[in-house]
């Protein structure tokens, strides 16, 4: 099993789960988390308009970009599919696309039924 | 590739942030995390604390990077009294990149 910690633009949430779950993968844990990558955080890549246009030519100046990071275990086997297909929703070509890791997951447990293993996930 | 995990408190996370980015770590994750430790949150005269809010930093590194990094932020999070928070280190298979499609960080 592995866990798939992708962190991504917020607007592009609902087309990832309409996707993830098509393919059959509907179970997941979003978080809205704030983060910023490589570049530090660019003010122009938050969606909506800032009417001060000097702020928006002040690169590294926002200190954190809201993000939603979104967490889902998968079976081994599965793990290619869904990073690319996160991957090909989620590509603008802009930077702040955001990451994708992937961490391996020992067990896990369904509470309800105390199944273990891959029978918990699917 | 290691994920680092640092559980510390709000008022110290942005002088972790800062140090992290002059060493060169400007990527990272933050988020708002609510919890408690092994001395079961804390008492304050007649008020009981049984959770108490933290930030989560969260960030991947190379390898080679790993004991850099956790040496900077166990130096600018300390203050030696309880409550500093906790720092986990746990493995990463696979990077990517969603704007270039690429493997690696």
């Amino acid at each position: 099993m592995k866990e798939i910690l992708a962190i991504i633009r917020p607007n592009k949430i609902a087309r990832t789960k309409e996707v993830l779950d098509a393919l059959g993968f509907p179970s997941m844990t979003a978080t809205a988390v704030f983060g910023r990558g490589k570049q530090k955080a660019i003010i122009r890549e938050i969606s909506f308009d800032i009417e001060n246009s000097a702020l928006c030519e002040d690169e590294g100046s926002m200190r954190y970009i809201p993000k939603r990071m979104i967490s889902l275990v998968v079976p081994e086997e599965d793990t290619s599919l869904v990073v690319e297909s996160i991957m090909k929703v989620n590509n603008t070509g802009q930077i702040g696309d955001g990451k994708i890791f992937v961490c391996p997951i020992d067990d896990a447990i369904r509470v309800r039924t105390e199944e273990k293993g891959e029978k918990a996930i699917l | 590739m290691k994920m680092i995990r640092a559980i510390l408190r709000p008022d110290k996370v942005e002088d972790v942030v800062d140090a992290l980015s002059d060493a060169g770590h400007v990527a990272l994750t933050k988020m708002d995390v609510i919890g408690r430790g092994k001395q079961k949150g804390i008492q304050l005269d007649n008020i009981y604390y049984d959770e108490l809010p933290k930030v989560m930093l969260m960030l991947v590194t190379p390898s080679e990077d790993t004991s850099k990094v956790v040496d900077i932020i166990n130096e600018k999070a300390f203050t030696g009294n309880f409550g500093d928070g906790k720092i986990f280190l746990s493995p990463v298979d696979e990077v990517y990149t969603v704007r270039t499609r690429s493997k690696g960080l």
